[in-house]
């Protein structure tokens, strides 16, 4: 029984802590480079998961609707570069996020009837296709991307004062995740694992499958909206670099190594990938090849345990719980089997 | 559009002609790379995201094939030595040849055991492609090469149409094109192979049932559909150049080509190379001068209405 | 999946713990706490001889992902050459691996290895990482034209640093952004082009031109100094052609180029040099009589490939491989001794700006005897009035910190060494070509782009005819 609680509270309580202390825990450096990107990494991840785990919709457009938002938030503001109209960021931050919201909906629409693999790739093809649209469209931005994007006053300058924008991006991170959660248990969350698991019934009872679908689009394109603008204000600048397929890839990567199912898988992988490049830069075994070393450990991940290494923890911990009490293994989520093209793995 | 097009056709129709020609034998070399990924995924459902990166491969192959064949001659100085006809075909199948084997390698080894879980399959393969991309990085560099044809092919040849001339290779490659098409469905539609492949494509599970051996069916028919993107990255190579970025570049084209135009659909892909090739080619010249590099948006407006009629594609059919 | 009503905040607690303990192992053993960050361990560092002073750390980084990552070894050899001819010894035939034993007045250099894949966003992290991770006190780099405008911009966050430019060759990096502690010891792009407009309206009797540039912004910055010179003598561009990026298929541009124009600018780089003067010379076949080049085309590699069809073109840049001045092969024997990989790479302008970036530093310590207190005020000031005298002329810094310095007209010939590569010939040289082009540009104009700087007469640079050169 001791052992269940501190399994339960203890680490829980630890992380808190942590996390509330970590400017004064880390170096500046640490805290902006690794942490913060680590945060606003999270939630790029976890409107993946979102999408994927209770919507079953595996899109690999997130970072290209974050670009989205981050184009045309940067765009709106005093910078280097892009069309500078200049308004108050804030202002220019929401109608980012109408942007990203926008471009959601639309494409969530056009795609809300194909489903499985076949939804996958269009989500890709749109991805490659926004990066090239930003990198060929010079008046919005080019191959040099906006700089010295003008930031709102609240986040000061992430370099001189990273424990601003730690704490934005932190409050953001919890925000979206209760959110998250409170919405996945509501109808509307209902609704779409209802998509998820059998759409046909969904359409035998009366509901409209095509927009369920498109609205879960959107509603990952808002929090992808959200990572977009962090990633902006975290960089000070935007660029087609930021929103290439590589970055989609990292996404994906964080996504799956942290588990593409649970919520919190995200901010795990987010933070053990970002933990890893910065560590792997100064490995001179590694040397320039940690693309492979990162490309390796997905692939392993994949082929062993698709629960990522949240899943990994799950197992672990039941089975000490299982050995070393006589409570049943729990109630954990399994995924569906893998069957139609409707399901995940 | 078709008839902005039409219009200024009629002002420069040399221009028109060229940049038509343009678009025709882009969509040849399309429609080679995007055979292949139809085929994988109309019979197995795979979604071989590594299929860019073996067309890349392919081309790092040949061109370092043909660098040692020639003594580094044919592929240094362009237009001043002899690359025979040996000196680009053998590159052309030994290229191909090892991509297909690699692409049956890589199909028995990670997807073999977890045939219907699409999604891992694509996970697996898209992460094969991001260490296939760095190493290739590390032993090919990063600049750009180009495959010598074989110097009996005429650089350019007069199409006497508008006394014009026109780079031979091009032509060459959408006979290529052509032929392989022609190939592909005489071996589909007429062949007791073929005939499985598309029985497989409608309903895989019956086919098994009959007793046929349906792995040795899906092992053949990537190992076919990982030599055709290496067919193409040679003729990419030459026509065009071999460049670290072709992986991603020529994902996205077979991405579109076969969302346009139906999984699994040899004419599909047809159609949909012949639209995105045209599409690419005209956009950059006939849109209006200061809005070229819009072209992207011509791509992107063309799936949006292809789907929004035909979420499956043209000729894409349900599971 | 979850089923609903299922929530349990146990699991919720495990997993933030979990990402939370990671972090927490890995910053203590990564040095991430407060205090000074130890040496990392497996840190890619090198140097540091006998000296007697402290240990200076010197950042260097260029491409080691990206279109430019084959150019690594050239911007390492050209680093190293400096220390080396001061008694450092390389370590490999690799030059990215660095050297031993290197001491400058007295303090032991320690060099610190940085990366970046030509994106604003990954230079600016990997110089962050080195600033402020590494903490190195002089950072040499950026490589690619973008990148420079981004780390110009960050030094500004970082007064007590000195960075010095590495290759990356946009206007706006020293001419806009201004910063206090950021040199270029080099030409700009814009620079590299001086000469030419001179040579096609005097020359060669062109007064109608096209350009053709990749839609980025080192090209732009090329096309503006071609632009600028041609026609503030007279000349008109009457288009500009812009392919996208990364676009191999060049042909469609080709069609554009009106048959009539007297010749066209050619800003297409890198790996698209190639695929282009092939294509062209398939659709249009007289390539050399209309063609005029931008740097690319007498980079070492890139002329392997091209061969015979170019002979004739005339193009300029900042570096004369065919330079017989003693300190010029001084330089370029040197290289080849220390590096046999880079044997003939001299006159690569990867090699020379990140020679010229070493060298210039070097000199500035040894005339402030290592002293970098005060958020290294002196050594910042010797740097701005360091007159550099470098392997191909002497090279000065205007107020922005950037580099005046001359420029070279070149033609490609017919290959006379016998090494199967046609060979460069220096035609004239352009003395101290300064970044505005007597007052064209100023940090007032417009940033070079698709359609600035306009075609408009305007004072002719001193160095053109109609400016009283030539």
């Amino acid at each position: 029984m001791t052992l269940d609680r501190g399994l339960r509270w203890g680490p829980g309580l630890l992380a808190v802590v942590i996390l509330a202390l970590a400017p004064l825990l880390f170096s500046d450096f640490y805290l902006s480079a690794v942490i913060t990107k680590a945060l606003w990494l999270g939630i790029a991840a976890v409107s993946l998961i979102f999408l994927a785990g209770y919507a079953g919709m595996v899109s690999l457009g997130q970072v290209a609707l974050y670009g989205v938002a981050g184009f045309t938030a940067a765009n709106l503001v005093m910078a280097d570069g892009g069309s500078k109209v200049a308004l108050n960021p804030w202002v220019a931050t929401l109608l980012g996020l109408v942007a990203a919201v926008a471009v959601g909906l639309f494409l969530g629409a056009i795609a809300s009837r194909s489903y499985g693999i076949y939804f996958l790739m269009i989500t890709l093809a749109f991805s490659v296709l926004v990066y090239f649209f930003f990198a060929q469209v010079t008046q919005l931005s080019g191959f040099g991307g906006v700089n010295n994007v003008e930031l709102p006053s609240i986040v000061g300058n992430p370099l001189q004062e990273p424990a601003r924008l730690f704490y934005i991006a932190l409050v953001v991170s919890a925000v979206v995740y209760v959110a998250l959660r409170y919405i996945a248990r509501a109808p509307l969350g209902l609704a779409f694992q209802g998509v998820r698991d059998d759409p046909e019934r969904m359409r035998a009872l009366g509901h409209n499958v095509p927009l369920l679908r498109a609205v879960a689009f959107g509603l990952g394109a808002l929090i992808a909206g959200l990572a977009g603008i962090l990633s902006v204000w975290w960089n000070t600048r935007i660029s087609p670099g930021s929103i290439s397929l590589s970055q989609t890839i990292d996404v994906l990567v964080i996504a799956v190594i942290g588990g593409l199912y649970r919520l919190e898988g995200a901010w795990v992988g987010a933070g053990v990938v970002s933990v890893l490049e910065n560590w792997l830069r100064g490995v001179d075994l590694v040397g320039n090849r940690f693309n492979t070393v990162i490309g390796t450990i997905f692939l392993l991940i994949v082929l062993v345990s698709p629960g990522g290494l949240v899943g990994i923890w799950g197992s672990a911990t039941r089975t000490l719980q299982s050995r070393t009490s006589s409570r049943p293994a729990g109630d954990t989520a399994v995924p569906p089997n893998e069957g139609g093209s409707h399901a995940l793995p | 559009m078709a008839a902005w097009v039409a219009y200024k056709a009629t002002q420069n129709v040399r221009t028109f002609v060229v940049v038509g020609l343009n678009g025709l034998t882009l969509a040849g070399l399309y429609f080679v790379v995007a055979s292949g990924f139809t085929l994988i995924f109309g019979l197995m459902r795979v979604v071989n995201m590594a299929h860019g990166s073996l067309y890349m491969l392919a081309g790092f192959f040949a061109f370092e094939l043909q660098d040692r064949l020639t003594g580094g001659e044919a592929t240094s100085a362009f237009g001043s030595s002899e690359a025979g006809v040996g000196d680009w075909v053998l590159p052309l199948l030994g290229a191909s040849l090892a991509i297909g084997v690699i692409g049956l390698v890589m199909q028995q080894v990670f997807l073999r055991w977890n045939q219907g879980q699409e999604l891992r399959q694509a996970l697996i393969t898209i992460a094969i492609s991001v260490i296939i991309a760095d190493q290739a990085l590390a032993n090919f560099g990063g600049i750009a090469q180009e495959l010598a044809p074989p110097s009996v092919f005429p650089d350019s040849v007069n199409i006497h149409v508008y006394a014009l001339n026109y780079p031979f290779f091009r032509i060459f490659v959408l006979s290529a094109a052509v032929a392989v098409g022609l190939v592909l469905w005489t071996v589909i539609q007429r062949t007791r192979y073929g005939m499985i492949v598309r029985a497989g494509v409608d309903d895989r599970d019956m086919v098994s049932a009959l007793g046929i051996n349906i792995q040795l069916v899906f092992a053949g028919a990537f190992f076919v559909g990982a030599f055709l993107a290496g067919l193409g990255g040679v003729l990419g190579g030459t026509m065009i150049s071999v460049d670290k970025g072709n992986d991603t570049q020529y994902l996205l084209i077979a991405l579109i080509v076969v969302i346009i135009g139906g999984m699994g659909s040899l004419g599909g892909a047809a159609l949909g190379a012949l639209a995105l090739g045209l599409v690419d080619s005209f956009g950059d010249v006939y849109l209006p001068e200061g809005y070229t590099n819009y072209s992207v948006l011509l791509i992107f407006g063309m799936l949006v209405l292809v789907l929004a009629v035909r979420p499956l594609g043209l000729f894409g059919r349900p599971a | 999946m979850r089923k609903p009503g299922e929530g349990r905040p146990s699991r919720l607690w495990i997993l933030l713990a979990a990402l939370v303990l990671a972090l927490a192992a890995t910053a203590a053993a990564c040095g991430g706490d407060d205090e000074e960050a130890a040496d990392t361990g497996a840190a890619a560092t090198t140097g540091g001889g006998e000296g007697t002073g402290e240990t200076i750390k010197i950042g260097i980084f260029a491409n080691n992902e990206g279109p430019f990552a084959p150019f690594e070894g050239q911007t390492w050899g050209g680093a190293m050459l400096p220390l080396i001819n001061r008694g450092a010894t390389p370590v490999s035939d690799d030059p990215t691996k660095g050297v031993d034993d290197a001491v400058i007045a007295g303090h032991p250099i320690e060099f610190v290895y940085g990366g970046s894949d030509s994106t604003p966003d990954k230079a600016v992290e990997e110089a962050r990482r080195l600033v402020e991770q590494e903490k190195v006190d002089i950072l040499i780099g950026p490589l690619s034209g973008s990148e420079g405008i981004a780390v110009a911009n960050y030094s500004k966050e970082q007064p007590g640093i000195t960075f010095v430019n590495g290759i990356s060759g946009a206007q706006d990096t020293t001419l806009k952004v201004r910063s206090p502690n950021f040199f270029r010891f080099h030409n700009d792009g814009t620079q590299w082009t001086a000469g030419l407009g001179d040579y096609a309206y005097n020359e060669l009797g062109w007064r109608n031109v096209v350009t053709i540039g990749d839609d980025y912004d080192f090209p732009y910055s090329q096309i503006a100094g071609f632009v600028a010179e041609f026609c503030s003598i007279g000349g008109n561009v009457s288009k500009r052609l812009w392919p996208a990026l990364g676009e191999e298929d060049y042909s469609s541009f080709i069609t554009q180029i009106p048959e009539d124009v007297d010749g066209f600018f050619m800003g297409v780089g890198g790996t698209g040099t190639v695929a282009f003067v092939k294509q062209y010379g398939q659709l249009r076949g007289n390539l050399a009589d209309k063609i005029m080049g931008g740097i690319f085309m007498t980079d070492p590699v890139i002329l392997k490939e091209l061969g015979s069809q170019v002979e004739g073109v005339v193009t300029a840049g900042m570096t004369a491989g065919d330079s017989q001045e003693p300190a010029y092969l001084e330089y370029a024997d040197a290289l080849g001794a220390a590096y046999p990989d880079l044997e003939g790479t001299a006159s690569s302008v990867f090699a020379y700006g990140y020679y010229t970036a070493m060298e210039a530093v070097v000199q500035g310590l040894e005339q402030v005897d290592g002293d970098l207190s005060g958020d290294q005020a002196a050594f910042k000031d010797a740097l701005s009035n360091l007159e550099l005298d470098a392997p191909l002329g002497t090279i000065k810094l205007d107020e922005n910190r950037q580099a005046i310095m001359d420029n070279f007209l070149q033609q490609i010939v017919a290959d006379n060494n016998g090494d199967g590569v046609p060979d460069v010939k220096t035609i004239k040289t352009i003395p101290q070509v300064d970044q505005t082009f007597a007052g064209f540009f100023s940090p007032d104009t417009p940033s070079p782009d698709r359609t600035n700087p306009e075609c408009k007469k305007a004072t002719p640079p001193p160095w053109t005819k109609q400016g009283g050169g030539g």
